[in-house]
Parts: C-alpha cells; structure tokens; sequence
C-alpha cells in the first residue's frame, strides 16, 4: 500500500521540489491575495487567472508522467521535510484546482449580485482561498506528519473562516461551533502524532511504516489520529456539525467545504491508516459499521430535511459512508479485493467531490430563483427555471450512482470489491446507500414537477451561474463512461503497483 | 532539575490551570490564564527550550491573553467587562452527578494514554509527564462541562497545553527539532483558534441581543 | 471503418436530439416536430441500414474501456435489431401522434426531451453488446421515463411516479448486483459468449441457479411479472402517447428483452435448460398472464383494462422463450415485435376516444363505432388480434405458442393458452360490442362525456394517422408472416441460428 501512496522512499525526483512546491502553494495564495486587493467584478479575469496554477499543474504531471513516484525533502537544521507527487496526488490536486477554480469563477457575480458581499468580506474572501487551495495542495503532497499537521490546521482554520464570512448569527454560531470542534479534532491529532514521534522519534510515513511495529502505543495513536480526523471529515457520528455549518454558508464556499475540505481529513486517516497499520482488519471494520450507518443516517435525515441546502448537506454525511468504507475493504484484504476498491475509493472521491460541489451550484440557483430555501418552495421550477433543475438532476444521478456517471463507476468498483471479498455486509451498506439516495433526489424532483403551484415571482439566475453548475455536472456524469482516463492518471507516476 | 522545584512547578501549573478553568468570575479566570502561560514559559525555559519559552510568552501568554480579554469587552482603559458574557452562566445547573458523568470520558483519554505512555518508558524530563497528562484530564473535564463558549476556548488551550508537555517530554534526543516544531505549530494554530473564537463572540455580540445567540439547547457533545 | 459506426450514429440520433430540444424554446413547435420526426426518420432509415447490412453478413460493433474488465459494447445482432427496429418504427407513430395529442398543452419541450432520451435508451438497450452497456441503457431508461409518467404534475400523477421508481430503482439496483455478481465471476462477457458460462461446470450450478433469480427480479419488474407488476396499471395516469410507450415499446418491452437477452445470450438455452430455469419461467409467464387477464376483466376504465392486458400479454414472449424448442422461441420473439404493434395501436385509439370524446370509462363507448369508425376499426383490429384471431399478428404468436408447447412436451400449456385466449375474448369482445352494436350518443341517445371537434375527420389527423398506420402493420404481419424481413422470417432465422449451431 506504501508505494500506491507513493511514500516508498528511494526515488528521490529528478525535478526541483522545492519549486514544485512553491508553485503548487505559493500560486494559489499569490492569486488569492491578488483577488483580495482588486476583487474581481467579473469571471473571465478569475478564469484568465485561474488558469496559471492549473498550466503549473499540467507542467508537473507533464514532468513526472511515465517515471516512478518522485519525493523530495528539504532540511531545515535538523527538521527534516518530506514531499511527494504520484499519481494519487496528481488525481487530487487536478480535482482541487478545478473545483477551487469553478468556485471563484462562481463567486464574483454570486457576492456582487446574490449575497451582496460587503467590500470587506469580499477583500476577505479571497485571500482565504487561496489559502485554502495551498493548504488543500499542501495535504496532498505531504509525506511526513508535521506538514500534515501544518496543512490540516490550516485548512481547518481557512474553511472556518471562510464559512463566517456572510456574517450572520446563524452563521457565526455554526461557526464558532465548527471552530470548536476542528480545534477539538486537531488536538487528537495532534497527541496521536506526539506519540508516534516519542516512540520512534520519526515523522516521515514512509519511515513510521517502516519501523512502527504493532503495540499498544501504535494502537493509541492510531484512536487518536483517526478520531481526530474523522470528526473533522464529519464521519458518523461525529457529523452534528455539518448540517447547520452549510445551512448559513456561501454557495461556493459550501462547495469547496463540501467537494474538498472533508475530503482532505479523510484522505489523511486513509493515508495513515495504511500505512501504519495495513493489516487492522477487525478494527477497519469497525469503521465499516459507522460508514453503514454514516450510510443509512445520512440518507434518512436527507430524506426528511425540510431545506433544500440540509438535504444536500446531510447527503454528504451520507456519501462519506460510501468512501468509508474503503477502510475495511482497504485495509487487510487481499490484493485483488484491493485493486478493485482502491480504484473505486478515489473514483468516488472525485465523482462526489464534482457532483457535490455542482448539486451546490445548482442548489444556489434553485435557491436564488425560487427565493425559497425549503423543498416545497420548488413546486413548479421544472417548467420556470429548467436548467437549474438539470444541473441539480445530473449531478443528483452521479450521487445516487446511476449510470453513466462517474458514482456509478465508483459504485461498480466498489461493489465488485465487496463482493470479490466477500463482504456481504458491505455490498448491503452500498444497496441501502443507492436507494435512499434515490429516495432523498428524487422527493426534491417531486416537488419540481408539481404543476398546480402558485406562480410566485421569482428572480432570473446570471446565465453564468447556471452555466458553471450545469458544467460541473456534466463532467461528474461524463467523466464515468471515461472512467479509464483518471484511473490511467491514478495508474500513473509511480501508481502501477 | 531538582525533584523538588520539578514537583513545585508541576503543583503550580495545575493549580494555575483550575483556577483557569473553574473560576467563576471570567475576568479572573482570563488572568489565570495569563499567569498559567507564562509559568509554561518557564517551564520551557527551564528545560533549555528558549525558543519554545519565547513563543509560549508571546503567543501565549500576551496575544492569546490580550485576544480573550476582547472577547470579555475589557480594554487597558476600560477594565470591567462590559460584554454580556461576563454575566452569562451555563445554562446547565452544574450537580454533582453531572459533574462526574462528564469526568469519564477524560478519564478514558487519560487512561488509554496511560497504557501507552507506560508502554513507552521514562525520558528524561519526567516531570512534564504528569504535567501535561493532569493538564489534560482537567482540560478535557472542564471541555465536556461549560457550555460556555469562552470557557472552552480557555480549556481548549488548556489541553493543548498538556498536549504540547506531553509532546516535549516524548520527543527523545534526535526529534526534539520535529517536536519544537510541532509544537510551535500547534501554538500557533491555538492563537488563531482563539483568535477567531474571540472575534466571533464579539461579532455575534455585535449583531443580536445576548438571549438570541445562547446556543445551549440541543447542542450534544459540541 | 464506418460500420463501426454505424450502432453510434443511430444511438446518437436521439440521444442528440434530447438536448437540441431542450435548446429550443418552449413556443417552437413547429421547428421541435421537424426536428423530432426528421430524426426519427433518419433513425429507421439507419436501422434499416443496419438490417440490410446483417443479411450481407457484416458486422456492427463498436466498444471502448470504461474500467479495467468492463467494457461499453455496442453490437447489432438479429435480436437487437429486431427490437430496434421496432422502438424507431413505433418512435417515428408515437411521436407524431405525441405532437397531436399535446398540442397546446404546456410542458412540451419538457415532454418532448426526456421522450427522446426515452427512446435513445430504448435504442441503446437494444443494441446493447454486453451487461453492462444493457445495464447502463435499462437505468436510463428509468429516468428518462420518470418525467413523462409524472408529466401532469398533478397529485395523481406525482404518487405514481413515486411507486414507478420504487420499483424500477429497486429492479435496476437488483440487476446491477446481478450484473456485478456476473462480472466478478466470469468477467466482462458480451451477449452471445454463451459458453463462458456454461463452460464453469456443474459445481458452479447453484451458484448460477441464484444469479438467474436476482438477474430475473431486476428484469420482472420493468416486464411487469406478476407480482412486480404492481407500478404498471397505476403509471397509467400518464398521457397517452406515454402509456403507449411504456406499454408497447420501452419499459415492458426492454425488461422482456433483456429475459430474452438473458436466457438465449448470457445463459444460453442449453444452460438454461440444463439449471430447469426454463420452467421457473415457464411457471412465472403462465401465473402472469393468467393473473393479468383476470385483473383485466375486473376493471371499468379503458387503460387500466388495456394496462392488466400488458401484463398478460408480455408473459407470452417470457412463455414463449421459456418452452424449450425452435417453435417456442419463435412465438416468444415474434410476439416481441406483434405485442408492440398490436398494444400501442389499442393505446392510440384510447388516447383518441379521451381526446375527441373524453372517454375514459368502458360504458361510455356505446356507438363510438359510428362517430369515429377509423379509430373503432383500429381498436378492433388490435383487439382481435390479442384475442388472437386469424389473420392478425398475435394468431401468428399463439399458433407457435402452441406448436411450442407441443414440442417442449408441455402440452398443458395449451390449455393455458387458450384459458387465456377466452379470458381475452371475455374483456375485449364486450369493448367492440358497445362500439359496434349499442345505440350511443352517435345514435341521438344522450351525449358524450366531453366532446371536441379536433379536426377534419373524425379527429386531430395528427391522431388517426399513427393509429391507422399502426393497426395496418398489426394486421399485415399477421397477413404477410410468410414473406421475407417480416418478423416471423426474422425470428425464425434467430430461433434455427440458436438451436442449430
């Protein structure tokens, strides 16, 4: 598993590191600082823009493809850092700088027309993401637990920042409720590394994997990192503060949190759980039973959500179920079984990760037509504003995982993996999750196609709005049926193990 | 370090840290925590960790202290707290039994970390040991018992604290660099926690009258 | 090469068509019904193509890598093409009766999109290469078909949709652990490979013996087996070209395709056989159309009757299949074809009776026969031939049904048969005599339940042509069994090619 991560240490990369990480972070932040200072009115500079750290990108892919997985390590005295890029990374960054980008370019008619964002809330607003980007792109490449930790905290605090900008009361509390939590979670963290680092004075994974052997210390560890970590990826049950956090948020912000931000803190506990611990079978199954019941839970209290945004914010409760149970399918099952879910796990990540991010979108544009933030307030929208309905509709079959889109490959991959390992009991936990899913998108159309509905005025969504959720659901749907191309990516640099 | 002085500064680091956390006045409690910094400062001075001790009295103890004074409204001038958290108390009635239930689950982190610690041996510095595992029980007890949200975030940095000994104290000879820098970043990470948490209490201050914005009903384990 | 291309092409013509649509704006009829028939044209004329080009013995095939071990595979076989050929022959009426039967009812650009991505899935379901591409098309199919069931918006309308999908998404959910189950045994084997798995041997037997089941309950429901036909009678509240579709075309007839799929291409009617599936078959077909029949005769309403007829008319093509022998076969896949032919052709004329009279009950018909003859004569002609008199289409089917039976040494299925034929006769027969023979209002005898003038002859042209066209082919492939391309001669040349190797 050490080398699907890219972690195996002995292919020190041919290319600059410290540049490849300079431009993985410093672009990003560089350009958030610039949008800070000028607060873009429109999308195509954000776009024109936008585009430098996704070329930066496609020049690093360019640069390690074919080769094996390239790290590097950069030593401050006697603190030494380490990094990486494989395949895996790649597949991550590309998904983050995309969602990031199509959030900004959402965002400067959204705040200027929709929320009417205060110059000082804007001037905040995008700083904090590209901060956010640099700490996302910091995670993906990190290979040693303090740039971890750097990049966890500060993701942490930049998600949480960002969700307070609108500034309202609701939001403030959701926040500082978050706030409370994420410092909750990073102290966990934070012990467990302390433990790891006193037991055998090493922070680097691919070296822990090395020289950690199984005891009670790794086990403690191991309860703490992984607690820490599945608080802040809100999985069961420790999920509470979801809900309310995306009820007051900015769309695109949401978006991100949603698409990316707790994405990132299970990525890490995948990460770590693998390589530390990769034979814990009984104990990855006990992440099962909560991805189940992160499965069911999640889709009933979808399923009964009152709003619009509740409905999409419990769905990903829901959906993390599924990437949940990468753990025990993952962890300590044998290789074929792994093969199958290690594809699926990150096909599902991205495939939620650009329909959530879209189903957002286009939930925003629901919202801002209709002006109504409940369900029934839809009744009607499949004949006023059809192609936010669309958008929302496509990106609804990749959540639910109906073909073509890429949640249903993922969910392929996934089913084949429980079945090829024999895991009945998760192949049921994918089963329930593709029907309540189903249950909970389909009562949101039900509401749509409603045609005795009062005609209350409504507001006409910025065509570029509609256009950027409609795109992003496209690509969650399309990108299934070509599924072998991010797998291929998956496969690439130092991933054919 | 003698046995003696070790013993005194871990008592009055604990005391300092009830006191943070039980005061019932926030004002003082606040100024515990100030004192209860810069002892931590100290201590990491004594341990010959300069840069550490330096970090902890600046970000620590003089900004972490000046951003929860503002969450209380209070200014160099202006001394007595105006804000309205100063007069807000829990909304839990605090008994006896409620004030043990919530002891368990920091004795269940207390105890599993126990087993490993003992799993790991003795270090040199074995007073920041105890230190920090009784820093951490009280945070972690006075976490799970206020609902008050300045009061977390003091006990917040309580426990990061306990955490942060703890850490030193298990970074052996080679990783003591790793571990500084852990635990600077942890500093770091705190001050803007409750940097935040501060503005925060300030903003929803500034927005709604003091009955709108108590969100102690429904709020679980959060 | 082109042939290759050729499967894309026709899947494209209507699978494009959908989001041009959805382009135009809603007041663009004339522009939506050029663009809606020309397509249709288009795509029998490639179907035709395709036909043409088997009998010359090319090949159609066209496939790429979706994930390592499946594979999206497009190929026309003799049985794809059989049923593609019928969606786009019966597209090309229904769509032209559609833009009669909505005209200036909202929602059109709506209806008009998601029946065209109805179609395109249809289309892809027929010429499916494998499983997984038949997976992948059956899904869409469900949702391209939910808009139009719940098209009306009222509440009605709204909670059949709900029960549509409670069942269809729970067949489809089945089918996929069905499909996966198959692809983690045996891997990615397209429709034909029958000797994959019969190659497993007999320890594997059980373990195939359950897959059957689970692949057979993901396809029972869209064929509205009994007792998973339950969505179908109340998805009636749809409009009528819709119900049309469900009934004659996409949903029932993609979930009897794909049993058809099932037992001849995956499992081969050997294995089939070998497991005593065949009679499992056998059993569900005879309970559902038995079951079907008896529900028909109790209902008072035009649809609903017609609706419990699907679900016993369906069951001849799963009975049909299921009688081991040529001439089983035969009857199960020609009837694929006359079902759809002689249903759609009842469902135009009772669309055609609601729309001009507003008749939606049975007893309402007394004398429709004299105010719209044409419609009357198709309805008869559509029922006769369910009955299965001589010389329509469905005559054709029972016959084989028959000889079938005889040769599967299951001769008791001919006492089901003709139970059935009378059970038939018994709910269609008092239909025509109320058209026919009862004094109505067309006779000065009280007034119809609501009357509209829509066109020049007995109603909107737009209407009666489809329903006109459809009864004729009802009738001449019943006439014409014997002549080359017609559905007998096709299914005849399937049945020889499946049991003589």
């Amino acid at each position: 598993m050490i080398e699907r991560f890219g972690l195996a240490s002995d292919h020190f990369g041919h290319l600059n590191g410290p540049l490849v990480l300079l431009a993985m972070l410093g672009l990003p932040l560089l350009l958030g600082l610039l949008g800070g200072a000028l607060r873009p009115a429109r999308s195509w500079p954000v776009a024109l823009l936008g585009l430098l750290p996704l070329s930066a990108l496609i020049w690093l892919a360019a640069a390690v493809a074919g080769g094996p997985s390239q790290s590097w390590t950069l030593e401050l005295g006697s603190l030494v850092l380490h990094w990486r890029v494989n395949g895996l990374v790649l597949v991550l960054l590309l998904l983050t700088q995309l969602i990031v980008l199509v959030s900004a370019l959402y965002a400067p008619t959204y705040l200027r027309d929709v929320v009417h964002a205060t110059r000082r809330s804007q001037a905040w607003f995008w700083p904090l993401l590209g901060l956010l980007a640099a700490s996302l792109s910091l995670i993906w490449l990190a290979a040693d637990l303090l740039l971890l930790y750097i990049g966890l905290e500060l993701m942490g605090l930049t998600a949480v920042g960002l969700l307070l900008l609108p500034g309202k009361a609701d939001a403030l509390i959701a926040g500082l409720r978050y706030l409370l939590l994420a410092l909750v979670g990073s102290l966990a963290f934070l012990l467990g590394v302390a433990l790891l680092l006193g037991a055998w004075g090493r922070l680097d994974l691919a070296g822990l994997a090395q020289v950690a052997d199984e005891g009670i210390v790794l086990w403690v560890a191991m309860a703490l990192l992984s607690a820490g970590l599945l608080l802040k990826a809100a999985a069961f049950p420790l999920h509470a503060w979801l809900a309310p956090v995306h009820a007051s948020a900015w769309i695109p912000i949401s978006a991100l949190h949603a698409g990316l931000v707790i994405k990132a803190s299970f990525f890490i506990a995948l990460q770590l759980w693998l390589v530390l611990v990769p034979a814990a079978a009984v104990a990855a199954s006990l992440v099962g039973v909560m991805a189940g019941a992160a499965v069911v839970w999640g889709g009933l209290m979808a399923w009964r959500a009152a709003k619009l945004k509740d409905v999409v914010a419990w769905s990903t409760v829901s959906q993390l179920g599924y990437l949940l149970l990468a753990f025990p399918l993952l962890v300590g099952s044998d290789p074929a079984v792994a093969a199958l879910a290690w594809d699926g796990t990150w096909l599902q990540l991205a495939a939620h990760g650009l329909a959530k991010a879209a189903m957002f979108f286009a939930t925003g544009n629901l919202i801002l037509a209709t002006g109504e933030s409940r369900v029934e307030g839809l009744a009607g929208a499949s004949r006023r504003f059809p192609l936010a309905l669309l958008s929302f509709g496509i990106a609804a079959i990749s959540l639910v995982g109906l073909p073509p889109s890429m949640g249903f490959t993922a969910k392929w991959l996934l089913l084949h993996a429980a079945l090829a390992g024999d895991h009945w009991g998760w192949l049921a936990v994918l089963a329930i999750g593709t029907l309540l899913s189903a249950a909970y998108v389909f009562r949101v159309f039900r509401y749509s196609f409603v045609e005795d509905a009062p005609t209350l005025d409504f507001r006409p969504v910025p065509w570029g709005m509609d256009t950027i959720a409609l795109v992003l659901a496209l690509a969650a749907l399309l990108l299934g049926l070509v599924a072998e191309w991010p797998l291929a990516l998956l496969r690439g640099p130092g991933g054919g193990a | 370090m003698p046995p003696f002085q070790e013993m005194l500064l871990v008592a009055v680091l604990l005391l300092l840290a009830a006191l943070t956390l039980f005061d019932r006045q926030l004002m003082r409690a606040c100024s515990w925590f100030v004192a209860f910094a810069l002892m931590v400062a100290l201590a990491w001075a004594r341990l010959g960790l300069i840069w550490l001790a330096l970090l902890e009295a600046t970000l620590g103890a003089a900004l972490t202290g000046a951003f929860l004074f503002h969450a209380l409204g209070a200014t160099l001038h202006f001394r007595r707290p105006r804000g309205f958290f100063t007069r807000w108390h829990d909304s839990v009635d605090l008994t006896w039994w409620r004030a043990l239930a919530r002891l368990l689950p920091a004795l269940a982190v207390l105890g599993m970390l126990g087993l490993a610690l003992s799993a790991l041996g003795v270090s040199p510095t074995r007073a920041l040991r105890p230190a920090g595992l009784g820093l951490l029980g009280l945070g972690l007890w006075a976490f799970a018992l206020h609902r008050h949200l300045l009061r977390r975030l003091l006990a917040f940095n309580v426990i990061g604290t306990g955490i942060f000994l703890i850490l030193m104290s298990l970074a052996g000879e080679g990783a003591v660099v790793a571990g500084q820098g852990l635990v600077g970043t942890g500093l770091v990470v705190a001050l803007l926690g409750t940097a935040l948490g501060a503005l925060l209490i300030r903003r929803l201050e500034g927005l709604a009258p003091p009955h709108h914005v108590i969100p102690a009903k429904g709020d679980g384990v959060s | 090469m082109s042939q290759a291309w050729l499967p894309v092409i026709t899947l494209a013509t209507s699978l494009l068509v959908a989001p041009l649509i959805f382009a135009l704006p809603e007041r663009a009829s004339r522009a939506r019904a050029v663009v809606n028939l020309s397509a249709a044209v288009l795509k029998l004329l490639l179907v035709a193509l395709m036909v043409w080009g088997l009998y010359q013995g090319h090949r159609f095939t066209f496939g790429f890598t979706v994930v390592e071990g499946v594979s999206f595979l497009l190929q026309a076989d003799a049985l794809g093409l059989m049923f593609a050929g019928l969606s786009s022959l019966l597209w090309l009426a229904t769509t032209t009766y559609a833009i009669g039967y909505l005209e200036d009812s909202p929602n059109r650009k709506r209806f008009f999109g998601f029946f065209s991505l109805c179609v395109a899935s249809t289309i892809g379901i027929a010429l499916a290469g494998n499983l997984f591409t038949f997976l992948l098309f059956y899904e869409l199919l469900t949702l391209s078909t939910y808009p139009l069931v719940v098209h009306r918006g009222h509440d009605k309308a709204l909670a059949a949709g709900t029960v549509y999908l409670r069942y269809t998404l729970t067949g489809g959910l089945v089918l996929l652990l069905g499909v996966v189950a198959q692809h983690a045994l045996v891997g990615d084997v397209a429709f034909g490979q029958r000797e994959v798995l019969a190659d497993l041997g007999p320890q594997a037997h059980p373990m195939l013996t359950v897959l059957f089941v689970v692949f057979l309950l993901g396809l029972g429901v869209k064929a509205a087996l009994v007792p998973l036909h339950g969505w179908l009678p109340r998805a009636m509240v749809a409009p009528a070209p819709v119900s049309a579709l469900l009934h004659a075309v996409a949903v029932v007839k993609a979930g009897a395709f794909g049993i058809v799929r099932l037992v001849y291409d995956v499992y081969g009617i050997s294995l089939s056989h070998e497991l005593g599936l065949l009679s499992l078959l056998t059993a569900i077909a005879v309970v559902t159309i038995l079951f079907g029949s008896v529900k028909a005769l109790s209902q008072q309403e035009l649809k609903p009757r017609l609706a419990y007829s699907t679900v016993s008319q369906v069951s001849y093509i799963v009975l049909g299949i299921s009688l081991f022998g040529p001439f089983g076969t035969i009857a199960g896949l020609v009837h694929l074809m006359h079902q759809g032919l002689m249903k759609v052709t009842l469902f135009y004329c009772a669309g055609n009776y609601a729309e001009e009279l507003g008749i939606h009950r049975i007893d309402e018909l007394d004398g429709a026969g004299r105010r719209m003859p044409l419609t009357s004569l198709a309805f008869t002609i559509g029922a006769l031939g369910m009955i299965g008199l001589p010389p329509v289409a469905g005559f054709i089917t029972k016959w084989y049904l028959g000889m079938g039976a005889v040769q599967a040494g299951m001769p008791w299925v001919i006492v089901v048969i003709v139970t059935s034929s009378l059970l038939n006769a018994a709910y269609f027969l008092p239909i025509l005599h109320r058209v026919w023979f009862r004094q109505g209002p067309a006779h000065g005898r009280g007034s119809w339940p609501e009357e509209r003038n829509l066109g020049r002859f007995e109603t909107s042209a737009w209407l009666l042509l489809p329903t006109a066209a459809t009864a004729m082919f009802s009738l001449l492939v019943g006439l014409l069994a014997g002549v080359p391309f017609s559905p007998l001669d096709l299914a005849t040349l399937m049945a020889t090619g499946e049991y003589l190797p």
